[in-house]
Parts: structure tokens; sequence; C-alpha cells
């Protein structure tokens, strides 16, 4: 068992009249225990061109058997109008612009037809489209388990 | 113009051979620009007992941050599930438009850019009736 944590600091001394401060921390684990932490993880760098949507995290049937896997998505770029769109099953979530970064829950909670591109049946991958100038984004899974596909030449 | 950051760290000693530590200040400005966000709901605190979708961040106003936050311009929203985590199954869906994003467990938080728009409410759907707190705050332009 692992133990991973995700820690965030929220602060501003002049958005608000008061200080702003806010600190959480959360230990990543399996669905299910109290205590049992989650020891998969992915954590990858791409560069990714405009015009295009691509599938960023590939959904798995093995992702949804529980629901608790965690994103970090990150955009490396440095000029302030360059974004990226994500999303989930075609749903804009949000842009991440130059320096942004994102963390959220993925339970890949929904089934559908398989298809070539989609062997798990399931249309729950995240998607990214890049805009302005092609993007350097990094990005990581915590996760259960992911399918492993057999290969093709097997 | 404010200076509002946003830090994560994300670390493990065990996880792989060698220790994860990642770590990554973003500033909030508002879309395209160095320009700090100047508006936020502030820290807000839900409690509710019901296992039933219900919005938590309306799109349905007319008025207010509804109108404010679009695809166009930068929002950032924090979630955070205030409950213990108890025996590890409870948890609270968090969906946009209905499309279940991720689910959040008692004590986990969640931080990501909100595009907003006609529909695309942040809604909560909890895993049963037992009562939750949530406390989140949105940053926007």
């Amino acid at each position: 068992m692992a133990t991973t944590t995700a820690s965030i600091t929220l602060s501003s001394s002049d958005l608000l009249t008061d200080n702003l401060s806010l600190s959480s921390t959360m230990n990543l684990y399996q669905h299910g225990t109290t205590a049992t932490g989650l020891d998969e993880c992915n954590y990858h760098r791409a560069n990714i061109p405009t015009g295009t949507n691509f599938t960023l995290i590939q959904e798995s049937a093995a992702l949804n058997t529980s629901g608790a896997n965690y994103v970090y998505i990150i955009n490396k770029n440095t000029d302030v109008t360059d974004y990226v769109v994500v999303s989930i099953r075609s749903e804009v979530i949000g842009r991440l612009y130059a320096g942004d970064w994102m963390f959220i829950p993925y339970s890949d909670a929904t089934t559908a037809t398989a298809g070539v591109d989609d062997p798990s049946g399931d249309d729950s991958d995240i998607e990214i489209q890049a805009y302005t100038h092609e993007c350097i984004v990094e990005y990581a899974m915590f996760h259960v388990g992911e399918t492993l596909l057999t290969a093709s030449d097997s | 113009m404010a200076t509002t950051t946003a830090t994560i760290t994300l670390s493990s000693a065990d996880m792989m051979d060698s220790a994860l530590s990642i770590s990554n200040t973003s500033t909030l400005t508002t879309a395209g620009t160095d320009t700090g966000l100047v508006e936020t709901t502030g820290l807000a605190r839900k409690k509710f007992a019901n296992a039933s979708e219900f919005i938590l961040l309306d799109h349905g106003l007319a008025q207010g941050i509804a109108a404010d936050v679009t695809a166009d311009k930068s929002a950032k929203v924090y979630i955070k599930n205030m409950n213990d985590r108890g025996d590890g199954t409870k948890y609270v869906a968090v969906l946009i438009n209905s499309i279940e994003i991720g689910r959040l467990y008692g004590g986990d938080w969640m931080f990501f850019p909100w595009s907003g728009g006609s529909n695309k409410d942040v809604d909560i759907d909890a895993y049963d009736a037992t009562e939750t707190t949530l406390e989140y705050c949105v940053f926007y332009e």
C-alpha cells in the first residue's frame, strides 16, 4: 500500500478585505477502504497541437469498478493567451491557460457501446484541445488499475 | 488587481521506486491576460441530506455570477467534501450538465477551471441521504 497525498493552498492578501488563506490535504485512498492508498499512477508530458480534440486519458473498464481515481493536468506554456480546453464525454469542463492546473476525481462512470477506439465500451475519456498555439501539458492519473489491452499481434 | 495563487503539491514516498513530488503554483488571472481575478463568491458552506442530484452552482440564473462565468472568461472552482471518510464507500458525485466528473469521498477536494454557460451547472449527487457538508468557492472575472 502506498501513501500519496494531495495538498492545495489558495491564498491572496488583496482579493478580499482580509487575507485569504485556505489549505487542505487529502490522502488518495481506494474506494471502500479507510486507509488503503492507491498504488498505481501514470505521469505524462505531451505536446498538444492545435486544431484537433485529442483523448488525453483513455477510459478503461477497470477505472469504473470503484470510482476512486484522481487526475492532475497542468498547462506548461508561458504565453498567457495559450490555453487548452479540457472535456469529459464531450462536456467541456473548462480552460487551462498557461500555468493553470486542475485536480479532479475521475470516476469514469458511464458505459456505452464499444467502438474501435473504445474497446471497453465506455466514453468517459478525458479530452483536450489546444488553442492559439501548441501547448505542453503534464498530466497524472492516480488510479486503482487500468484494463490492459491485448496486443494486436499476440 | 488582486493576486490570488493556487498551489498544489502531490507527493508519495512509497508509490514508486523513487519519491514522487509534484508542486506547482498558478496565479488566477482573467482569460488570456496576466491580470488577476478580482471577484469571488468567498468560501461557502452547504449542508444537505438527500440522495437526489441538486445544483450547487446555478447557471439558470440571469444575474450574479451566472451571467459572469462564460466559456471565454476565466473561472476556477474549489469544492471539498467536509465529511469524515467513514468506511470509504460514501461520496458525492460532482457533475457538469449532469455529466459525472468524479466522486469526492469524505475529506477529498477538487479544483478545476469552469467554463460555465447555459445548462452548465455544477451539480452534486450524493451516494445516499447521509448528512453531508461541502465547502466551495468560485473565483471569476
